[in-house]
Order: C-alpha cells, then structure tokens, then sequence
C-alpha cells in the first residue's frame, strides 16, 4: 500500500483549489461583527440550503488547511499520523457485447483490521455510468460524489444523457489537481450516445480506455483471469461470468480483497445494479444458543428520560401570547 | 502507542436492537498512560433520538463536537425540525473530510433513530468514509478487542434490556484488555419512547 | 471477570541435586556477542524489536518488623494488556525476594541466576549470602552487560545476619542501599503514597495496607499498571505472602459505592 499520507503544508497550498474557491478568513475579530446581524449568504450551487452565516464560513467549498501546521507540529513530535480507511480491493470492468459490466468485491481495511465485510464500492455517477473505487475510502466516496453531482448540474443544463468522457475528465482533472494526494484509483465504466465505454484513472491522473480492465491490490489476480478468458463480443451471461471469477480471484488470492462480489451491468437505456451478486463467504462460526452472561452487569447510575410525542400544532399560531 | 489517536485512549461501540439501539463507551480520558479522569464524555447528545461518540483525540473531540451541535442548530432554525441520522452523518463526513489533509484526530460512531424509529448506526475513518453497519460498529484504542467480542455476543433483534446487557458486556470485556480505556462504562439505550442512560462499574486499573 | 491468580502462588521449593549443570553455571555467564560492525546500532535495533513490557509498579521498603515487598501483576504490550496475572515479586530463596520490574524475560532470567549464585555460596560457605552481597552479585553481572540492551530494575529485598535489607540494582549497573523504593512507570504515584504513610515504627498490618494501598493508587493512575496488588513481607523467619488483592475489587473497597436501584426520572423541559 503507498503511503502518501504524509502531511506536508507547503505541497498543499500550492496544490490547492484556486485561491478564490478556499474557505476566507472570518473576521470574527471584528468589532463591529457582533453587533452585526447574522447574515445569510447565498451560496452556489449544491450548498443552498447550507447557507453560511459570518461565524462559519465553511460551505464555500474546498479543502481546509487550517489544522495542517497543528498537526505538522504534532508529527514532528513524534507522534505517528494516523492511517485511514482503505479499500484494499479488487475491482474490475469489461466491455461485452451491448454494454459494459463493473466489478468488485466489499472488504473495508484499516491496516490489518478488516473494517467493513460489506461496503460498497460500485459508485453511482449518473444513471448510465458507474465507477468503481479503491484507494483511501475517503477519497473514492468524496471524489465520486463530487463528480457526481457535477453531471447532474451538467444534465440539468444540457437536457442530454450525461458522456462516459465528461465524467473521466471531471475525474481526472480534480485528481490531477491534487498530484496523487487525492488517492483515489478508479475503473469507470458507462454506456453513452456513442456507445459503451470503459476506463481506468490512476491516482496521479492518468487514464486508460480499455476493453477489459482491473484496479487494486487483486488487480493482477482479477487480469490473470481476463487475459485467458477474455474475448470481444460476448454475451451478458458470460460477461457476468467472467466478472465474477476475476473477483473471486481478487477475493481468494489478495489479502486486501475479500467478501462478497457485487456487480453492475449497464447496456444502452438500461443498468443493473447486482449487489451482493455472489456470497462465497458465508458466516461459519454462529452460534446459535446465542450468548448468554453469567453475571449482571453492575450498575452504578441509571436516568431514565420518557420521549414524549411531538405536539403538532395544526391550527393556529404557535407564536401567539 | 505514539500515534495520535492513541494519546486520550477510548472505547467507544454502538449496536443495533430491535427498533432500538445502544451505544457506549469508556470513561477514561488519560494523557498516554496517565489516567487524568475517569468521568470524561465521549457521547454526546445532538437531539433526543441522535446520538455521537467521538473517540481518539480529546480536544479535537470536544471542538468537532461544538462544531456539529453548532451546525446542528442552524439547521434546526432553518427547517423546524430535527436532523435525520443519516443526514447527519453526511454533515460529520463533510465536516471531516473537508480537512482531508489536515484532520481532525477522531474517529466518530454515530447512531440514532430514524424515519419510523428505523435504528441507524455509522462510524466514519477521521477523514469521513463512511462506515455503515446493520448489526454493530466500533472505535477507539480497544476497537480490535471490541470487534471480538461484538462478533461473538451480538445478535440480531435483540430487546432493550438484552441489548443492554450485550453491549454492556462488550465494553467491560474489551477494555479489560486495553491499557488507555476503561475506568467504567457509560450507556446510553434509546428505544422510540425513552432515552436510558447508565453509568457501569469496571474494573478501576 | 474474577481474575485467575492461581500463577501467583508461590510453588514449593524444588531442590533437586544436579552437579553436572551447576559446575559451569558458577561461572560468570556470557552471550554470543552480534557479529556486527556497528554494534551499538545494531543492539539499538535489536532492542525496538523486543521491546520489553515496562508498564509496571513494584514497590519495597524497611521497616521495624522487616521489609515489605508488593507489586501489580498486570504485563502490557504497547496498550495491550497481555496478561494480569503476571508474578512480579520472584522468590530467590526463602528469606530473599527480587522484584521485576523492565524486560520480563531479563529479570527472570538473572533473577534465576542469582538464586543459582546465592544457593552455591550457601554450600560453599555455610551460610546464607547477605543481602548486600546477593544485590552486589546481580549489579556486577548486569554492569558486566551494560549497554548491551538488558532491561532490568529491580529490588532485592530479604532478611540475613545483620537484619532487614533493600537495594535497588538496575541494568544500568546502578546499586542503592535504601529503606524505600519504587519502580515501574506507576512508582510516581505509589512513591505519593508511600512517602505520605511511611513511618519506620509501622506494624505487619499497617506496613502491608501502606503497600496495598500504595500499589493500589498506582494502579488506578497508570494504565500500565493493574490486576493483582501482591503483598509480602520479609521476617526473620524467611518471606511470607501476606495477600493478593484484586485491584478491580479493591477499588470499590477503598471506596464503596452504593448502586442506585432505584431510577431517577427526569422530567422533560419540552417537547422538541
């Protein structure tokens, strides 16, 4: 696994959304900015209903570096960063016959501890493309997310089916932006005006397109799989086939990768979204007496609070008096 | 033991009942193997059916916390109504990973009742991915004990009092075989018509 | 949750006769030394990879009746806790003890040792070795080895010809005569106590729940210290364990608290 967590305060400013989109200094030292009123400033796009007021600033966007020389200062001291959820994973993406079919299995790690036996990796990008993630769990869900909405807003104003391109490119510009710090390694796959279409984005920026492709740390147990089975044109039920087994290679020969495999097929006007497609790895060990406690736990202090109903009020004004 | 969410040490664990859930932790606060008190609150209260425990890094704790109830408020002005759990979840995700590479040191479990008393639990990295869970989550300096002993007590659909009893059992036992966690317990059980909130004995070393 | 303290009984004595293996265990024992050019780093490098369990608290001291040794049982790995039933007070021969406190395996091992040494003195000189002069046989063997990446603060305390004796040796080559000591990341907290409740003219009773108590605040503030509170003490007539007290339990006997069974109930201010 790269660690590329290292905090380094002078990469970041210089790596950073332009000037403008940074969260501004509040002047809460003001003296006048108490007795000013709360103002509510409208902000663009998906934030409307956060409306940020003078005190906090955040909903503008963008990262905030305010704690960053804290926690230099706390490195150098020696005390180690911490390290964050990753997907040690296996996802994997292929291009059959009327469409394209996404990967991937559903182990969460965090160092050697496995964190989620369930999660899910297949992101929704629009509904006729979706993109697979691995990398720090952080980054996936957050790039995605954001890429996500950005097609949206994109739909809204074009009135047009979102391009398998626009997304890799909003993708890959965000993740150049930040020159591999935003870890975030993706197999994006989607069916478009022009067809189905495939492609890999590496953390730095770089893409691929391809016909079959695999990403993670399973990546070169889930190819071993492609590279002898995969040929062109084939059907949905051998395209699913196939997807399945290169997860399962991921699942059984990776240590990262592990669970379950979801699936996701997508032809023109239409997509599916398996999850939990296969379950190689069922629970073994439950018991099924359950347990039972030999002793009472000892308590020192109970307090008890009834939740009562809300009342609605329906007529009349709740401001009266 | 000189990372940084390892310097206040916490237990923190939350579980899914049957329209109900639990959620716990230790009551240690300790500056590395200094005990400095035993009645610190790592559980916070955001409305009567939401609640969030914030283990790792005590101060960053405390400020993200001020932060959220903060937030929590405004939202509360605006709309007239309480935040759903998920919804909150999503605003402490936003709220961590927007210091993606300056972060707070904490790693939250949140948990709540949802539309109908749906129970809801979640825990989150310190950059904010999301963890959700249907049975149990965990955080804190003891989570590798607690996720032991959670795999073998939880079941599911389990009442007030039996789950109660389970988390309960739970903690104690995990943070037995911690050195930055324990020194009591501290329980909260919500069930759509009562908040249940208990202070546990443990073992005082 | 009852603690399983059944490693700290002391066992029986064994003295079984063996000649062949004691004739070179008289003399002074080495180790292979590391085929290495930079040794100091390499002994560095080696000492992080078996970083020994600190977390400890053990305590002794002199006083009219003799000399009272205690100690916690708790062994820790990072904040994990390994065990809490780990016997830190070792038993040398029936009128001396050692106390462990550093690498577990380092104080075991020379404490063994030591009983070894003081055992052949013994035969050879038909009598039994002096405090003074068992401590100085471990100081010498430990400064013999020092900066070598041994471990070891340890206590020995017992009883001989001239009365009550206590040094404190450490692997540092470090040998004090004294009437008071503690060692172990929780001795801060114990030394509190112990310098707060100390008289010379203490009686048995008064002596051991000094001690108790002493480790038992210990235990409280220092995470790596726990489990069991051991007491003992050193008499004219050899060492005799006078409890082992579980600290969980102690805790609540120190400072009882009565369980509220009956529930309060709190009246909600409002409705949202």
């Amino acid at each position: 696994m790269e660690n590329n967590q290292r905090l380094k305060l002078k990469v970041y400013t210089s790596l950073s959304f332009p000037l403008s989109s940074l969260p501004r200094q509040t002047p809460i030292s003001s003296p006048f900015s108490h007795f000013s009123p709360v103002q509510y400033k409208r902000v663009p796009l998906g934030f409307a209903k956060m409306a940020s007021s003078v005190v906090d600033l955040p909903p503008k966007g963008g990262f905030s570096f305010d704690l960053c020389r804290r926690n230099e200062m706390l490195e150098k001291k020696g005390l180690k960063s911490p390290t964050f959820l990753k997907t040690g994973t296996t996802i994997v993406g292929l291009v059959f016959q009327d469409g394209v079919i996404l990967g991937a299995d559903t182990r969460a790690t965090e160092g050697p501890i496995v964190a989620d036996k369930n999660c899910e990796k297949i992101h929704y990008m629009a509904p006729n493309i979706y993109c697979c993630g691995a990398g720090t769990a952080a980054d996936t869900e957050a790039v995605t997310d954001m890429v996500s909405s950005q097609l949206q807003l994109h739909r809204y104003h074009t009135g047009r089916e979102s391009r398998v391109v626009t997304a890799l490119t909003f993708l890959k510009k965000h993740l150049f932006n930040y020159q591999g710090h935003v870890s975030a390694a993706l197999v994006l796959g989607g069916v478009d005006i022009t067809g189905p279409h495939l492609h890999t984005i590496y953390p730095h920026g770089s893409t691929d397109t391809l016909p079959f492709a695999t990403m993670g740390s399973g990546s070169l147990a889930a190819m071993s799989v492609f590279e002898s089975k995969y040929k062109e044109s084939l059907s949905r039920d051998e395209g699913i086939k196939i997807v399945v087994e290169a997860i399962c290679a991921g699942i059984f020969n990776d240590l990262g990768s592990g669970s379950n495999v979801d699936v996701c097929v997508i032809t023109k006007g239409h997509k599916e979204y398996l999850r939990n497609h296969l379950l190689p790895n069922p629970r073994t060990y439950v018991n099924p007496k359950g347990f039972t406690f030999p002793k009472k736990t000892e308590v020192l202090l109970t307090k008890i609070t009834p939740l009562k109903e809300k009342v609605e009020v329906i007529e009349g004004d709740a401001m009266e008096e | 033991m000189s990372s940084i969410f390892e310097y206040n040490g916490s237990a923190l664990v939350a579980m899914v009942g049957k329209n109900c859930f639990a959620i716990a932790s230790d009551r240690r606060l300790g500056v590395q193997l200094q005990t400095i008190a035993t009645d610190f609150q790592r559980i916070f209260k955001i409305h009567h059916k939401l609640f969030i425990a914030l283990s790792g890094l005590a101060t960053d704790a405390q400020t993200l916390y001020q932060r959220l109830v903060f937030r929590h408020k405004l939202y509360q002005l605006r709309e007239e109504r309480d935040m759903k759990p998920e919804t909150f979840a999503s605003l402490v995700s936003a709220l961590l990973y927007e210091k993606r590479f300056g972060p707070y040191f904490c790693q939250p479990v949140i948990a709540g009742l949802g539309d109908e008393d749906k129970p809801f639990i979640c825990t989150m990295d310190a950059i904010g991915a999301k963890e959700l869970a249907k049975d149990f989550v965990v955080a804190g300096t003891a989570s590798e004990s607690l996720y032991g002993a959670c795999e073998s007590m939880f079941k599911p659909d389990m009442e007030p009092e039996e789950l109660f009893e389970t988390i309960s059992q739970a903690l104690l036992a995990s943070v037995d075989r911690d050195c930055l966690s324990g020194w009591g317990g501290h329980v909260y059980v919500v069930t759509p018509t009562e908040v249940k909130e208990r202070i546990l004995k443990g073992r005082m070393d | 949750m009852k603690l399983d303290t059944t490693g700290l009984e002391s066992l029986p004595t064994l003295i079984a006769p063996q000649n062949d293996v004691v004739g070179d265990l008289s003399a002074a024992p080495s180790f292979d030394l590391p085929n290495s050019n930079d040794f100091d780093g390499f002994v560095k490098e080696a000492i992080q990879m078996v970083k020994p369990a600190k977390g400890t608290t053990t305590l002794a001291f002199i006083f009219k009746e003799g000399v009272m040794v205690a100690a916690d049982s708790r062994a820790s790995m990072g904040g994990y806790i390994s065990s809490q039933s780990v016997k830190k007070i070792i038993e040398i021969n029936p009128y001396m003890l050692g106390t462990m406190a550093g690498g577990a395996a380092d104080c075991q091992f020379w404490h063994r040792n030591l009983g070894i040494k003081c055992r052949l003195h013994e035969l050879a000189n038909k009598r039994r070795i002096s405090v003074t002069g068992a401590s100085k046989l471990l100081a010498n063997i430990l400064y013999s080895y020092r900066g070598m990446g041994l471990s070891v603060g340890t206590m020995i305390a017992g009883w001989d010809e001239t009365g009550p004796g206590l040094y404190y040796v450490d692997s540092e080559g470090g040998r004090l005569k004294g009437t008071r000591f503690s060692v172990g990341s929780g001795s801060p907290y114990a030394y509190g106590v112990l310098d707060n409740g100390y008289r010379y003219d203490l009686s048995v009773e008064e002596a051991a729940e000094l001690a108790r108590r002493a480790i038992y605040h210990a235990t409280f503030r220092d995470g790596a210290s726990g489990g069991v509170a051991s007491v003992y003490y050193v008499g004219p007539n050899g060492w005799k364990k006078l409890s082992g007290d579980d600290v969980g339990e102690l805790h609540y006997h120190y400072y009882p608290v009565t369980p509220s069974t009956v529930e309060q109930e709190m009246v909600e201010a409002t409705g949202a």
